[in-house]
């Protein structure tokens, strides 16, 4: 074996970092959009307290955290997994598959479609956390990017649309 | 020829079908290592003396070690630890499911006990979570529609816990499927049709899905072929060996099409149906899958119109234009359950409205329609359809599959 040099996988700290930005500013979205969607809102009404999801990027992340304390209230809880109860587990099986669903070269369905998740939990938070996702990035994506992450770009009205985007940008960047 | 970007596809179980297949089995058991079978059935298919048809086919090759047909309608754990122990109890060194969807799922389950050693199946549940190879597992479909006998999943009730828990691997492939005409000869017309047409609807729904592939598609295309050449023929003559040959094939090149490129609002619906009002599965399928093709037809009309060419045959491809093919596909279905409607005395329902169960009563009151789009919205399948579908989207297509009108796609948000 010493005759070969050990080839070990790219780090890709370009490709992670931007990644890890964005798993952060989307955690940081969707707290802010649980308290100003009424939509959002009413997704994780339906999910029990205590409720904690990740998503994040196999093998060593970046991830993000994101659930519901004790008192109901939607939280960012961070990029570390580590000794959190995780309900819903969503990860992106390598950092080319995130790069992909993070430029938006292709939607969140195309991805679970083309095999790019694995995905561990109830199916029902599956889908609720899916469809959050999906308001997330209409919320912060301007439209014709937006169209290519979502399967239908919602018809909403002047008010939710720009007035919400403003309000969802500012409490992400304040923490919220 | 559609070519998805990326895709992963994989059906490994090994094909045995033909009027005589069912005598194959002592030497497939013997290729894997194996001659002493635990046989899991349930009461109806023994009651109609398929699993003596099986045993009268294979007792001089193989030693069976027990045979049990306590499995209820829906799998059950509990059902699931017993027959792990009873496996255990007569030294079987492999399992022959004999049955239907709950009978094959509730057969990867044992096999998942007896393989890992373990006392409790829950253990297992979710995706990924077998790491090796488990006992030789064979399976004979006594239906042709679920498609089980190909797929890598199995879903089976915890009834203390209300739960129905989902286990996935391709471990739980079967080695060796047997598709044998003796087994669905007495399958009465009307289940017939409805299973035959959910089998139409896994092939449907993976070719117009967004998880269609050129592997799946190929299934998907013969399945329809199969189907549809055969369905009407088999129903107005049950003892029609050949077509219920073909009919069995159809509904596993469907079960490895689906298996791989999943399916869509057609099964969120057809499972929140089933769920909320108890209609068979099959029943939702028949009437559900036009309405799925009418929803999705403004972004799936081109994949939509080349289902003409397999289900209509290529005369009546070649004289449709080409713009009215995804039209021709939708109609060419509900004739067929015009058809199957007819020739089973109305046993076939072609909506909802009058679907009855054995007293004659309504299964699904109108009152109902509201909850079963509530349950579609937790449903994994609408992940992998074309469209978005909301809580309107689900009510207004299930409201329409009600009355038995066609679907008005000017009120499909978007379009």
């Amino acid at each position: 074996m010493d005759d070969f040099k050990e080839i070990t996988a790219g780090n890709k700290p370009f490709k992670k970092a931007y990644v890890a930005i964005m798993l952060w500013f989307v955690g940081r979205a969707i707290q802010a959009a649980a308290r100003v969607d009424k939509d959002v809102k009413k997704e994780f009404e339906k999910l029990p307290d205590g409720f904690t999801f990740c998503l994040g990027v196999l093998p060593r992340g970046p991830y993000m955290i994101v659930g519901k304390n004790e008192k109901g209230r939607v939280k960012y809880m961070g990029w570390k997994p580590d000794g959190k109860r995780i309900d819903l587990d969503m990860k992106i099986k390598n950092i080319e598959a995130a790069i992909l669903m993070f430029t938006f070269q292709e939607s969140t369905a195309a991805a679970s479609a083309r095999n790019r998740m694995i995905v561990d939990g109830e199916v029902p938070y599956v889908c609720a956390i899916v469809r959050v996702l999906d308001i997330g990035e209409v919320y912060l994506l301007p439209k014709f990017i937006a169209r290519l992450a979502v399967k239908r770009y919602p018809a909403w009205s002047f008010g939710r649309k720009y007035i919400g985007r403003v309000r969802i940008y500012f409490r992400s960047i304040l923490g919220y | 020829m559609y070519l998805s970007g990326y895709y992963e596809f994989c059906c490994r179980v090994k094909m045995i079908a033909g009027h005589d297949a069912l005598e194959k089995i002592p030497g497939a058991l013997a290729q894997l290592h194996a001659g002493r079978p635990l046989i899991i059935t349930d009461k109806g298919v023994s009651g109609a003396g398929l699993v003596d048809t099986v045993v009268d086919a294979i007792k001089d090759g193989i030693d069976i070690g027990a045979m049990a047909d306590d499995v209820p309608q829906d799998s059950s754990v509990k059902v699931v630890n017993h027959l792990a122990d009873v496996y255990r109890d007569n030294n079987c060194d492999s399992i022959v499911a004999v049955g239907g969807g709950s009978v094959m799922d509730t057969a990867k389950g044992v096999n998942i006990v007896v393989s890992e050693n373990a006392d409790d199946l829950m253990k297992f549940s979710g995706v990924g979570v077998l790491k090796k190879a488990l006992k030789p597992l064979l399976v004979i479909p006594t239906t042709s529609g679920t498609g089980s006998e190909v797929t890598l999943a199995a879903v089976i009730k915890d009834h203390e816990r209300h739960l129905k828990m989902a286990f996935a691997s391709y471990f739980l492939l079967p080695d060796v499927a047997i598709l044998d005409s003796r087994m669905t000869l007495t399958l009465p017309p009307f289940l017939t049709a409805s299973t035959a047409m959910d089998a139409m609807a896994h092939a449907v729904e993976a070719y117009t899905g967004l998880a269609k592939n050129p592997m799946s598609d190929a299934n998907a295309i013969a399945a329809i072929s199969l189907i549809s050449s055969n369905l009407l023929n088999v129903i107005k003559t049950p003892s029609d060996r050949e077509g219920r040959l073909a009919l069995a094939n159809g509904a596993t090149l469907a079960g490895a099409a689906f298996s791989n490129s999943l399916v869509g609002v057609v099964h969120a619906l057809g499972h929140a149906t089933g769920s909320v009002c108890g209609v068979p599965h099959g029943v939702c399928m028949s009437i559900l899958l036009p309405y799925g093709l009418e929803y999705n037809m403004h972004k799936r009309a081109h994949f939509t119109g080349e289902l003409l060419l397999p289900l209509a045959g290529a005369e009546v491809y070649v004289g449709t234009p080409k713009h009215l093919r995804a039209e021709g596909t939708v109609a060419y279905i509900r004739k067929m359950n015009q058809n199957m409607h007819d020739a089973t005395d109305g046993r076939h329902a072609r909506f909802f409205e009058e679907v009855k169960d054995r007293d004659g009563r309504r299964m699904v009151p109108r009152e109902k329609l509201e909850d079963i789009a509530e349950a579609a919205l937790d449903d994994g399948s609408i992940v992998y359809n074309p469209e978005e579908c909301d809580y309107e989207d689900f009510l207004m297509i299930i409201r329409a599959a009600w009355e038995g009108a066609p679907l008005d796609r000017s009120l499909i948000k978007g379009v």
